[in-house]
């Protein structure tokens, strides 16, 4: 059996391995995606104040430390027994509406829109987001920049810190909005809802405009046939921030929906002796291994996800764009990896919508910003939905609020089995007999992973820290007898 | 006075060794420089750095770095030159800061004229401590001095 390496071959952090094994034929025999899992967080917790939890979790992900610190927020709420007041809650909820604006934002134009734009067999040098710069103009890209920093700015503001967030205290918040930082924020809100409105119209221009985009999106073997998880309002609307989670099957019926303190009835994890990471699935229907379809445990976690599980958006704008995306696709659930991107968009209007709506809701310059402890702290679970995935923080305290134990799913780890399943039939359907691999269809794999937008480490600074990329062919005794580089 | 150079830590102070950087940051604080110098921490790369470095004439990244082989304590002085080859590579969650950089210049951003990285071997940056690894507890002294060095002489040579 032959095999084939995608490797980062300098560091830094927890790049994927992507290991293509190739049978005698030419052919793809089977395919693991490999990660470097950090440890020992939960024992990292173990001893310290709850309180304490929301600050230090935002180290645990460079990427996505708002979500940590609002899932470790809310788990500490539960753990005194406490809700916090509608002012609290509101101004959580816009923070972390900046947080999903900055972080899609960034993902669409520097991951996603790379091999849209440029094009998925385009040379790497350009593919790019400079190379999307130099197709759209570098006013867009300014424009980009822009909208990026004044998300972060809301975020620092609200949050005492963009990335060391110091918001959350159990109950609340540890300070208000003055009524002109308000009336701040709704300005720069209303231009996110416009970029966020233009973004959308250059993903129909450029993508659904291009024939041979649409026909990669819908025919190409981007397609996992597997249920969707998501966190919905009392309307079963897609939330971000609280509600139950709802599961859908393939065919879009719901299976069930649970309260966070509920998940371990639901959501059990599978263990491969070839990775670190576990691999989530749904414990009604058991772990059947990486397979899709009705009977199998395997589900994502994702914009898509999210979309299939809800009824429908919330917001206006965000709502229309959610059913004609539906129509153009086919009806609900789509099952499609490459309409996460379009998924992604959906949620940055909603987001930008809902932002400003709580911008200008009177109740978000209240100064009850805390509702009292009057509880012995005892368990409490928090749930959020992630960017990247439904992310679950669990706290077992003693009585004096001290951690004794810590359970935390992220969100990536949700979409563990569907990225695997995504590579492989991806490389499947690109890789046959006699295929010359060239960068092109190493970057085609490599999009069914990217379209999750996962996140598997934390320490994601980068020098150099970019994803050098090596394939290699290897014969059964490990013998390299061809590797392609990425220059 | 205004600050022309930036020295920016950048890293995971709870990830073991991967916090060299914000580590050397700190204990920077406690220095007198010749000249005026901001001494900054941060998590991630990217277009946050964009937006960090902007506005400086002169930039001194302090970071941590596995290679093969390497010795752990080595610090590597690098320039972006030395990443030249990688310039186009892709990262995961945002685009790498060489990429960033040239973004920021293309954008008409007051990017530093000068960017150094000093660049840390080190052992372990996938467990979640507070401590250092035993070779880098050990050489940190070391480790400190050199970039230390590298900074009081690159001032003076402002000046």
């Amino acid at each position: 059996m032959k095999r084939i390496t995608i490797d980062p071959i300098t560091r830094l952090e927890g790049h994927g391995k992507i290991e293509i094994f190739l049978k005698d034929d030419g052919g793809v025999g089977n395919v693991y995606f490999q990660v470097p899992e950090l440890r020992g967080f939960e024992q990292f917790c173990v001893g310290r104040p709850v309180e304490e939890l929301s600050q230090i979790v935002t180290k645990i992900c460079g990427v996505c430390p708002g979500c940590h610190h609002m899932s470790s927020g809310k788990a500490a709420d539960a753990v005194y027994g406490v809700t916090p007041p509608p002012t609290a809650r509101k101004l959580r909820e816009l923070f972390y509406m900046a947080h999903y604006v900055h972080s899609h934002i960034a993902h669409f134009y520097a991951l996603a829109a790379p091999d849209f734009v440029v094009g998925p067999t385009a040379d790497p040098a350009v593919r790019n987001i400079l190379g999307v710069i130099e197709k759209v103009g570098i006013p867009i890209g300014a424009e980009v920049i822009k909208q990026r920093r004044l998300a972060q700015e809301i975020q620092a503001l609200l949050g005492g810190h963009q990335t060391h967030v110091v918001m959350n205290v159990p109950g609340g918040v540890r300070k208000g909005l003055t009524p002109e930082q308000r009336d701040s924020i709704v300005k720069t809100s209303e231009g996110f809802v416009d970029f966020a409105k233009f973004s959308m119209n250059l993903f129909k221009d450029v993508v659904l405009g291009n024939k041979d985009y649409v026909n990669i999106i819908l025919n190409g073997p981007y397609s996992l046939k597997i249920h969707s998880m998501g966190l919905v309002d009392e309307n079963n609307h897609v939330n971000f921030y609280d509600g139950k989670v709802r599961v859908v099957d393939t065919e879009g019926q719901e299976l069930f929906k649970y309260a966070p303190h509920e998940y371990l009835n639901y959501v059990a994890e599978h263990v491969e002796p070839w990775s670190y990471l576990k691999f989530p699935y749904l414990k009604t229907k058991g772990w059947k291994g990486f397979v899709e379809g009705k009977d199998s445990g395997v589900y994502h976690a994702t914009p898509l996800s999210r979309l299939n599980a809800a009824d429908g958006m919330a917001t206006p704008v965000a709502q229309q764009e959610y059913e004609f995306m539906y129509k153009t696709l086919g009806g609900k659930p789509v099952h499609n990896t490459l309409a996460m991107h379009w998924a992604r968009l959906v949620e940055l209007i909603y987001s930008a919508e809902h932002c400003l709506e709580l911008a200008k809701d009177p109740e978000i310059i209240g100064t009850d910003l805390r509702a009292p402890l009057d509880k012995i702290p005892t368990e409490g679970v928090g749930i959020v939905e992630a960017q990247r995935g439904t992310l679950t923080h669990h706290y077992w305290t003693d009585p004096k609020g001290i951690v004794t134990k810590a359970n935390i799913i992220v969100g990536t780890t949700n979409n563990h089995a569907p990225i695997c399943m995504s590579i492989k039939k991806t490389a499947e359907g690109l890789i046959k007999k006699d295929t010359k691999i060239t960068e092109g269809i190493l970057n085609m794999v490599e999009m069914s992973f990217r379209a999750y937008d996962p996140c598997f480490s934390c320490a994601t600074h980068s020098l150099p820290g970019q994803m050098r990329m090596e394939l290699v062919i290897k014969d059964s005794q490990g013998k390299i007898i061809r590797s392609v580089k990425r220059k | 006075m205004v600050h022309s150079v930036l020295v920016l830590g950048i890293g995971n102070d709870i990830l073991t060794d991967d916090g060299i950087g914000p580590r050397i940051i700190h204990q920077l604080e406690k220095e007198a420089f010749p000249s005026p110098v901001a001494l900054k921490t941060a998590t991630v790369g990217g277009l946050d750095i964009l937006e960090m470095i902007t506005g400086y004439r002169e930039v001194v990244f302090v970071d941590a770095i596995k290679t093969r082989d390497g010795v752990p304590g080595t610090v590597y002085h690098l320039t972006p030159d030395n990443f030249r080859e990688t310039l186009h590579l892709s990262n995961l969650h945002d685009i790498n800061f060489l990429n960033a950089i040239e973004l920021g210049r293309k954008l008409h951003f007051d990017i530093p004229e000068t960017i150094h990285i000093l660049a840390v071997e080190i052992v372990e940056d996938r467990v979640f401590s507070e401590s250092f690894s035993p070779p880098i507890r050990k050489k940190f002294p070391e480790i400190y001095n050199e970039i230390k060095n590298f900074l009081t002489t690159r001032l003076q040579e402002i000046d």
